[in-house]
């Protein structure tokens, strides 16, 4: 009750400045850059979840020093800044919690340069993920992390959020694939991180900053590695009557020192959404199939599809499909990259959870999950990234049933303790965002967040940017999550990728 | 610069840990062995629990004492000149392995451990963990993170920041804190422990580590091809890479590097050849393939006697430089260094694809020292490069930062020092910029 009133009270300090923030930030960007009016503002209230926030002002700069200027306005006046991409992700990030000014980055989405000798790229945060590998392809590159929203999603969101992806398996997330940036800091002041040689002397502060959700600076130049395309790839699909004997497979295949650029995992409900739209060949009546790829020399794939068949077998595998050709690969791809928005079709909402476990424990945590999800009279269906634990259960519902969307809320959390209490994570690609800001604690104590939380002043950030995100709430946050969820339970299962 | 704490206050610090540890963890005496830049500890502590460690930095903050945390010892040289150096932090008795699960490639260690167990138990299960640097068998696991310390194999499996998964640090507080997890994939809470790796003690007391291991590659080679010039050497060595080949490791060697890692005297391709058993066979045809066009020489070796020479070669001793360049401009560098470096003795090595070039060399006089310290910081720079000096005469070093010139983002790294360690016990004046 008083956290939300504080949480009005900073609107409403926000509120009273914002027509003179307004009128410095059309004068330093130029009107065609700066939204205000609330009707321009509704497209800005939400991204991929279900939390909601009203910025007051969103202006899309088109250089470093715009974004400059509008941090150096919001930092003049107070008011907080939200860094925003696409608006594709699914904890809450780009979500103006407590208002503000949203510097929205889309227009920013030029790719500098490719190096093609040096496999790297230097590119604006607006860049969309996909269109970074396509301008790369003709160059025989790309860039590696490919979370499922690839066709939406920007660098510069991956950048914050440490996105993941389907390919994270062998070749590891953002992080692993980020040099260096040019931040925006939140007085204004311009630094670089990292660079694009390989060893800059000094503590690791882009390693730092990928995955900060918008907390400590903006980036507005970002220099990536990119990949050389595989001369062959192999995708492999393998059916299943248990999920046991999925999930069994899954850690036979690892313990091998077989290392897949991705082993993805589905089950029943998932099958049951996706192949009547998209005839993948998913089998009906499996419960479960892996989608298995690996790629490198011809040598190397046929060796280890193979070997992967093999330990498929011996786990009670009904069949092992193989495809090789580009066009039978992305036919079984397709229902793995349409898999959540497929579940539209089964029911009206759905919730995207996200937790990692130890892959051996996968049999007893997806166990768990489904008991949970029975125990609450609620669907569930899995689609993840097994080869390194990374859950997704989607919780499918009504909410119009009465209630529904309180039993999803608690179901999710359950289902997140099951993770941690496994020796796990709450997020190991969609961020903490809002939504998970207040189980953190189960994993980190206050000596844990004492020592993370001395960052933000190390960066100047205080809680300019993007406050009220991804540690325990603080005095000024309020409430949001609680006073927002029941007039915008709504917005779940919009658009939502994994 | 001299020490800035007076031997009282470190007798008033020994008199307040020495209740805390057993009578052998806590020795009184300047001991030369563990010496950094040319300054000796006024005492070692030898603590076997992570609350000892909290225990004793909470005296050292309260009593002003600085503290340099040591593994192994072997490479103390790393870094600038403390700016005073009171207390020896010996993690030697913390050497335990604390979970290894070979079925989900992890493994959490004490930071004592040495390299070599690790490596040894790991292999036991047929796995390893991919960081090779040149080191020595006392070599620790925390001194590996400590330095940010890689090798040849740093080509197809990057640096210590790509394996670490979570700590357990010993703030300059005496504060235990945590990052990270078991976990493969997590982005719970800020990457702390990116910060950690290499920097050098500097933010706190490494006390547990978690790592990713990778499976043991099923076929091994290793192969030294004779080249005419660097230039050449770095085309082949590209070349190989852009065909996918299974490299694990590719060094371009100067001559005097060839001479002492495999006894021969020209420029030198030297690569690992590794992974499934048709993809190392494909490869190795196709290297022999690009050599014999090329009319170069082609040998194979033993793989662990040839790469255990080269790590002795490139020890940080004497005088050892490490220089970053873009990947496409390291044949021209090294063409260049070997020039300029004391008229072709360097002993230089680069690891092509990621740029990274590490000279060795004997000076002379600390004068001589100065003169190869200062050519080479020349050579970097015409090739829009930086460099780090990983070992130099003490005297040397004093007159300069071994780690160059600081950049745009140093406020932040001086802001992130103040708020860890605002009494600068940690390491005093050895990291970037004197932190």
């Amino acid at each position: 009750m008083s956290a939300a009133a504080t949480s009005n009270a900073q609107e409403q300090a926000n509120d009273g400045v914002m027509p003179q923030v307004v009128r410095e930030l059309v004068r330093a960007l130029g009107r065609e850059r700066v939204l205000s009016t609330p009707e321009e503002l509704i497209a800005f209230e939400y991204d991929g979840t279900i939390e909601r926030g009203k910025p007051q002002a969103v202006v899309f700069p088109e250089s470093t020093e715009q974004v400059s200027a509008a941090v150096r306005i919001a930092h003049r006046f107070d008011v907080p800044v939200i860094p925003r991409g696409a608006g594709t992700g699914l904890s809450g990030g780009a979500v103006a919690t407590i208002g503000g000014v949203v510097i929205a980055l889309t227009r920013m989405k030029r790719v500098l340069e490719i190096d093609v000798a040096n496999r790297l790229a230097v590119v604006e945060p607006g860049v969309v993920n996909l269109d970074l590998s396509k301008a790369a392809a003709p160059h025989g590159l790309y860039y590696a992390p490919d979370p499922s929203s690839q066709r939406a999603c920007t660098i510069g969101g991956n950048v914050a959020e440490n996105a993941g992806g389907p390919h994270c398996l062998a070749y590891g997330a953002t992080t692993n694939h980020v040099l260096g940036a040019e931040i925006v800091l939140a007085d204004g002041e311009v630094a670089w991180l990292g660079g694009t040689t390989r060893d800059v002397a000094g503590y690791d502060l882009i390693g730092a900053f990928v995955g900060s959700e918008g907390t400590l600076a903006i980036a507005t130049k970002i220099v990536v590695r990119l990949m050389k395309l595989p001369e062959s790839t192999r995708t492999l699909l393998a059916i299943f009557d248990t999920v046991d004997d999925a999930s069994n497979s899954v850690s036979a295949i690892i313990a091998a020192g077989i290392l897949p650029s991705a082993l993805e995992m589905m089950d029943r409900n998932i099958i049951a959404a996706v192949e009547p739209v998209i005839h993948a060949g998913y089998p009906l009546d499996a419960e479960a199939v892996l989608l298995i790829e690996v790629d490198s020399l011809e040598e190397g794939t046929v060796e280890q599809a193979e070997a992967i068949e093999k330990l498929c077998s011996a786990n009670n595998a009904r069949e092992v499909r193989l495809a090789v050709a580009q066009p039978d690969r992305e036919r079984l791809w397709a229902g793995r990259k349409t898999s959540i928005s497929a579940l539209g079709r089964l029911y009206p909402n759905y919730y995207v959870l996200d937790g990692v476990v130890p892959r051996t424990k996968l049999v007893e945590v997806l166990r768990k999950t489904y008991a949970i999800a029975e125990r609450y009279g609620l669907a569930v269906a899995n689609v993840f990234h097994a080869g390194d634990g990374n859950l997704h259960p989607n919780l499918l519902f009504d909410e119009r049933d009465p209630g529904a969307t309180a039993r999803v809320l608690d179901a999710g959390a359950e289902i997140m303790r099951v993770c941690v209490d496994a020796g796990g994570s709450i997020t190991g690609e969609h961020g903490v965002g809002l939504e998970k800001r207040d189980f953190i604690a189960w994993i980190f104590g206050p000596d844990d967040l004492a020592a993370m939380a001395k960052l933000k002043p190390a960066f100047n950030a205080g809680e300019r940017y993007n406050p009220c995100k991804a540690f325990p709430t603080h005095k000024g946050c309020g409430e949001v999550r609680q006073a927002h969820i029941q007039r915008t339970a709504g917005a779940i299962g919009t658009d939502i990728y994994v | 610069m001299s020490s800035t704490t007076t031997a009282s206050h470190v007798d008033d610090f020994c008199a307040a840990v020495r209740p805390l540890l057993a009578s052998d963890q806590l020795q009184i005496d300047e001991s030369s062995a563990l010496e950094v830049g040319g300054l000796a500890p006024k005492a070692i502590v030898v603590p076997s629990s992570i609350e000892q460690i909290q225990r004793v930095l909470s005296e050292a903050v309260i009593h002003v004492v600085s503290v340099i945390p040591i593994g192994g010892g072997t490479h103390l040289g790393v870094g600038n000149v403390p700016s005073s150096y009171d207390v020896a932090l010996s993690l030697a008795r913390m050497h335990r392995i604390i979970a290894h699960e070979p079925a989900d490639l992890t493994v959490t260690v004490e930071p004592g451990l040495r390299i070599d167990d690790l490596q040894r138990a790991l292999a036991v299960h047929g796995q390893f963990l991919p960081l090779d640097p040149a080191c020595e068998a006392a070599s620790t696991i925390g001194g590996v993170l400590a330095l940010n310390a890689y090798g040849p194999r740093r080509h197809a499996f990057g640096t210590a920041r790509d394996w670490l998964i979570g700590t357990r640090v010993v703030h300059a507080d005496g504060s235990l804190s945590k990052s990270g997890g078991r976990v493969v994939k997590n982005v719970t809470g800020y990457d702390m422990h990116k910060l950690y790796v290499g920097s050098l003690g500097t933010l706190g007391v490494l006390v547990e580590a978690t790592l990713k291991v990778a499976p043991l590659p099923d076929s091994e080679s290793t192969l030294a091809i004779g080249s005419r010039s660097a230039a050449h050497g770095a085309e082949l060595i590209l070349a190989a890479h852009d065909a996918g080949l299974a490299l694990h490791a590719a060094e371009l060697l100067s001559p005097p590097a060839t001479h002492a890692v495999l006894g021969q005297s020209s420029w030198c391709a030297l690569m690992r050849v590794a992974g499934g058993a048709g993809a190392v066979a494909r490869s190795l045809r196709e290297i022999d393939h690009a050599a014999t066009v090329a009319g170069a020489a082609i040998e194979t070796l033993e793989s662990s006697t040839a790469w255990d020479a080269w790590s002795t070669t490139f020890r940080p001793r004497g005088l050892a430089l490490r220089i970053s360049v873009m990947p496409s401009r390291v044949g021209e560098t090294m063409q260049v260094l070997d020039r300029r470096l004391t008229g072709g003795s360097a002993q230089l090595s680069a690891t092509v694809t990621t740029g990274l070039i590490r000279a060795s060399l004997d000076a002379s006089s600390d004068g001589q020292a100065l003169a190869v310290i200062n050519a080479a910081s020349e050579v970097a720079a015409q090739f829009d490069g930086s460099m780090v000096i990983d070992a130099a005469p003490a005297a040397v070093k004093r007159g300069i930062d071994v780690f160059g010139p600081t950049r745009s983002d140093f406020a932040i790294m001086k802001r992130l020092k103040d708020e860890f360690d605002p009494k600068r016990i940690l390491s005093p004046g050895r990291f970037v910029g004197r932190l």
